[in-house]
This record gives C-alpha cells, sequence and structure tokens, in this order.
C-alpha cells in the first residue's frame, strides 16, 4: 500500500457518504481513513490527529464557521469541498478545489483525479513507486541501528525535521511503520547486519 | 443487513460468517437448528439487546447503536471484551505464532531470515499483551467502579482522584497503535520475505492476519461506539453528584 493518499470526509448524509466511498474505491491509491458526519465532539482534533493528505467536507455540516474551521487545522491537507448546484456562489469561491454532487461519475472521478494531480500532497507521486534512494537508505540504516531523529540528524548534519520528511518518505515507499518492522527490512536487505542492533 | 432478534441464527452466519467466533463469545456454539436469535438468547440469559448490539456494530461498519439500544449496564459489556481478548491471546495469538514457526521450519536456507519476522510476531504479541493487561487491569476496571458508584449513589475520593487522572477520552487514542506492526507484518510477508517454493503457509498466515485485523478493528469500533460514550456518560453523572 505505498505511496497511498489517506483522506477524511465530512459530510451528514449517508447516501452521499456511501457514495463517496464508493467512488474512491475507483481510484487507486486513496484510502479512506475516517469518516464523520460533522456532529462529532472534538472533530477538529481528530482530523488533526488522523494527518490526512486531503479533506472532503461538505462546508454545511460544520457548526462554526468556515474560516475558524480551516484555521483550526494544524496540518497541510488539501481540502476539497463537496457542493452541489444549489452551493452558493460566496461559499463556492471559498474552495480551491471542489467535487459536486449534481456531477456524473466520469465527471467526479476526472476531477478527483486532478485535483490529486495537482494538490500538494501528490507532489512526489512519481518517486513513490521507486526503490529507496542513497540517502533514505543512510537514513534508514541509522535509524534501525537505533539512533533517534535527534542523533541520525546531528550525524548527517541535517535538520530533525527533514530527517522526519525522509522517514515519512521510507514508510510510504515501504508500506512499513513501525522501527522493528524497518528493521527486519533493513536486514532482509543486507543494510545492517545483526551485530549492529546490538549496540 | 441489519440483523433483527427474529431472525433465524443460522440464516445470519450464512450472512456473515465471521460473526462465529463473536457469538462463541456468548457461549454459543455452532448447531443452533432452526432457532430464533431470541430463543438462543432466552436459553442462555444472553441479554438479546446486547447480543444484537454486538452483532450489528461488528457487521456492519456503518451502524451506529442507537441511545436506546445502549441500555445495557457497562459490566455485561465489559464482560464480552474480556471474552474477546481471551480469544485473542488463548487462540488467535498462538496459531498465528504457530504457523510462523511452521515457516520457520519449511524454509531451508533462509531460516535466519524467517526467524525474523518470528522475532518480529512475538515482539508484537508482548506489546499487544500489554495493551490487553492495560486494559484489563486499569480501564475495565475503573469502567466497572463508576457503574458501582452511581448505582448506590456515593462516590470516592479515590474514584474522582482517578477521573482527574485518567478520562476515557485519553482511551480512543491509545488504540492506534498496536494496529501498525500488524500492518507492517502483512507488508513483510506480502512484499519482502523471500520467496518459498509453497505458499500455502504464508497464505494461511496472511488469512489469520487480515482475520485478526478485521477483529481488532470492530473490536475497538465497540469500545469507542459503545463503551466510551457510556463511560463519558457516567462521568459526567458522578461529577454532578459530587458537586
Amino acid at each position: 500500500m505505498s505511496g497511498r493518499i489517506t483522506i477524511v470526509l465530512i459530510e451528514g448524509s449517508f447516501l452521499i457518504r456511501s457514495g463517496i466511498e464508493n467512488l474512491l474505491k475507483e481510484l487507486q491509491g486513496l484510502h479512506l481513513v475516517e469518516v464523520y458526519d460533522g456532529s462529532e465532539k472534538h472533530l477538529i482534533e481528530k482530523i488533526n490527529a488522523s494527518k490526512p493528505d486531503c479533506i472532503i467536507l461538505n462546508p454545511e455540516m460544520i457548526k462554526d464557521s468556515l474560516n475558524s474551521f480551516v484555521l483550526s487545522l494544524n496540518i497541510e491537507a488539501t481540502l476539497i469541498g463537496l457542493l452541489s448546484n444549489d452551493t452558493p456562489s460566496q461559499i463556492k469561491s471559498r474552495f480551491k478545489y471542489c467535487l459536486n454532487i449534481n456531477d456524473d461519475k466520469h465527471e467526479l472521478i476526472n476531477n478527483f483525479k486532478k485535483i490529486i494531480g495537482f494538490g500538494k500532497p501528490n507532489k512526489n507521486r512519481g518517486s513513490e513507486n521507486q526503490s529507496l534512494s542513497k540517502r533514505e537508505i543512510i537514513i534508514l540504516k541509522h535509524i534501525t541501528s537505533g539512533l533517534t531523529n535527534q542523533v541520525v540528524a546531528e550525524k548527517l548534519f541535517l535538520s530533525v525535521h527533514t530527517v522526519m520528511t525522509h522517514r515519512k518518505n521510507i514508510t510510504k515507499k515501504l508500506g512499513i511503520k513501525t522501527v522493528s518492522g524497518l528493521t527486519v527490512y533493513a536486514l532482509l536487505n543486507k543494510i545492517i547486519e545483526i551485530q549492529e542492533i546490538d549496540q | 443487513m441489519r440483523i433483527e432478534k427474529d431472525m433465524k441464527l443460522a440464516d445470519v452466519i450464512h450472512h456473515d460468517f465471521s460473526l462465529i467466533p463473536v457469538i462463541n463469545r456468548f457461549g454459543i456454539q455452532l448447531g443452533f437448528g432452526e432457532s430464533t436469535i431470541e430463543e438462543i438468547c432466552d436459553k442462555r440469559s444472553v441479554n438479546t439487546e446486547f447480543f444484537l448490539t454486538i452483532l450489528n456494530t461488528y457487521h456492519d461498519p456503518q451502524y451506529f447503536p442507537k441511545k436506546h439500544l445502549r441500555s445495557f449496564p457497562a459490566s455485561t459489556l465489559i464482560e464480552y471484551l474480556r471474552k474477546a481478548h481471551q480469544y485473542y491471546l488463548e487462540q488467535k495469538i498462538p496459531e498465528i505464532k504457530e504457523l510462523i514457526s511452521k515457516l520457520t521450519k519449511e524454509s531451508d536456507e533462509n531460516k535466519d531470515t524467517y526467524r525474523l519476522a518470528l522475532n518480529f510476531f512475538e515482539e508484537y504479541q508482548d506489546e499487544f499483551i500489554s495493551h490487553l493487561d492495560r486494559e484489563e487491569n486499569f480501564v475495565y476496571p475503573y469502567v466497572v467502579e463508576l457503574e458501582k458508584a452511581i448505582e448506590i449513589g456515593k462516590v470516592t475520593s479515590g474514584l474522582l482522584g482517578q477521573m482527574e487522572s485518567y478520562s476515557i477520552n485519553d482511551y480512543e487514542d491509545e488504540h492506534d497503535n498496536v494496529e501498525e506492526k500488524l500492518f507492517d507484518l502483512k507488508n513483510l510477508i506480502i512484499k519482502y520475505l523471500p520467496a518459498l517454493e509453497n505458499n500455502s503457509t504464508s497464505y494461511k498466515i496472511l488469512l489469520e492476519l487480515f482475520d485478526l485485523e478485521k477483529d481488532l478493528r470492530e473490536h475497538a469500533r465497540i469500545e469507542d461506539m459503545i463503551l466510551v460514550p457510556k463511560v463519558e456518560a457516567m462521568e459526567f453523572t458522578i461529577k454532578k453528584m459530587s458537586r
């Protein structure tokens, strides 16, 4: 499941939610992680915690203003408005990207492909299917020998943030999330030797 | 499909056989003939409403139990959750471990490699056990205490202290962490372990892993959708009582 794009959906209507879920199944690499109807407690915190690449939002579902909703998101996610022909234009204009529920299937899919194709989370989509880069292999080697992000960063003269970005990309490419999982991978591929782990 | 009390349990199982381990947790075994859910529950003194809530939540990810369906005592729910834990610990995990050990034996040249997978699984097992232990020894007794306090109408200072230091809201967050290792193990087997001549053991392991993953997902959903709101309501009542 490498290179997948995670999506959170906020829509009150069961029928529309199911429709969107079906639509997303048609597009490879998309993964709907959470579905909300907008009435949930601590909705923003929940969205922030699941760190999606994309948020599909029916703006009518949120109690607060759209502005304060967007401002309280502390993640870099592509926001997609779930709108209809009847959505007032002042709301429509707030969204850079939108899906129109009145469109037919073909249009919806094309539209969606366009959005995720140009959207931020997809910037390095082309490279996701490739094997690890040299840099990533070095970082993997350090991490799996038990070093923390901080120490790896110091060793390689990188910022901790850069190390974390590399780690994220490694996980995306391999489909392995935990350090011990990565360790097994590194051993299998002779990136590290058993003795190095014990240090 | 919505599962109702007048349905034959046999028909329900035909429709969704992954419910078999779930009904086992209520002490119900296969061989129920033509009996309906209600008849079986009456015979075994199982709370029918509760049984239906669990089956439906487990069967349909879209299902959300209405408030009146959540009227059974928290202790009934806890009893079910403990049974589920028992199933994971005594059946599922040992079975998967056995299969992975078998894989280690089957691989002639790559024994060390497959032993890595076994080690990885054992690590997962340890983490999983300590997660369940925490629920059983800390979270569940806390819930039972809350319910007791409401029943007798008296709140001890110990319970209030516990409420302050740990609210059920924190508990929802703890679920995701255990899942990641299971996900990794699937990918290690599918993508990275060296190929064997015969895939049948690997296939069995994957079936088991996908199955366990689904079971755990529904288990967590039952906890998040039913237990957590119930406890939140009880915490609220107790706060009012102690004022």
